[in-house]
């Protein structure tokens, strides 16, 4: 029952995540909203299958894909972004 | 609830898959990639509770893995690019 209640959370992030990407006007904006709202989302749905399921296997699966969505996710939004702001310079500056 | 969950989902991915189609630059396509594959992991997860059989969890690991490699080679790749 908890890890229903998580894992809707989570889906409810992951829908307001897809709301912002497609609804904000910049780059940057929908990046800002894809990032924080989903690595949450994911990470709870995770921890929702987490405390649903049974087997230890599945349990430390679920935990091991949710760390590395913390850890990856800001890093990787990071490059992005970066990549992203030095080309639009690049651009402009042409 | 699992089901509300996977309709939320579903729905998301439909945003996702607009910006993923329609994003303007190379960055949107990207964002675009990266929620479809946070939808399917989480649709993964979702599928292990429904029936209490996990034998694709392992799949959302790898998922997690291949997404960071790809951003990253994205962004070296816009960076590259100048534009």
């Amino acid at each position: 029952m908890t890890g229903e209640v998580l894992a809707l959370l989570g889906a409810t992030l992951t829908l307001l995540a897809a709301v912002g990407v497609v609804r904000f006007p910049e780059v940057m904006a929908r990046m800002h909203a894809l990032t924080k709202a989903s690595t949450l989302g994911v990470v709870l749905v995770l921890v929702g299958g987490a405390v649903t399921l049974n087997h230890p296997n599945d349990v430390t699966s679920l935990l091991l894909a949710a760390a590395l969505q913390v850890l990856t996710m800001p890093v990787g939004a990071n490059l992005l972004s970066r990549a992203t702001y030095r080309a639009e310079q690049e651009g402009a500056a042409e | 609830m699992i089901t509300a969950a996977f309709v939320l989902l579903a729905l998301a991915a439909l945003g996702f898959g607009y910006r993923l189609l329609a994003g303007p630059t190379l960055t949107d396509r990207v964002l675009g990639v990266d929620g479809l594959l946070i939808v399917g992991m989480s649709a993964i997860t979702l599928q292990a509770m429904r029936t209490g059989e996990g034998a694709f969890v392992p799949v959302a690991v790898v998922a997690a893995l291949v997404g960071f490699v790809g951003t990253g080679v994205v962004a070296r790749f816009i960076e590259g690019q100048g534009q």
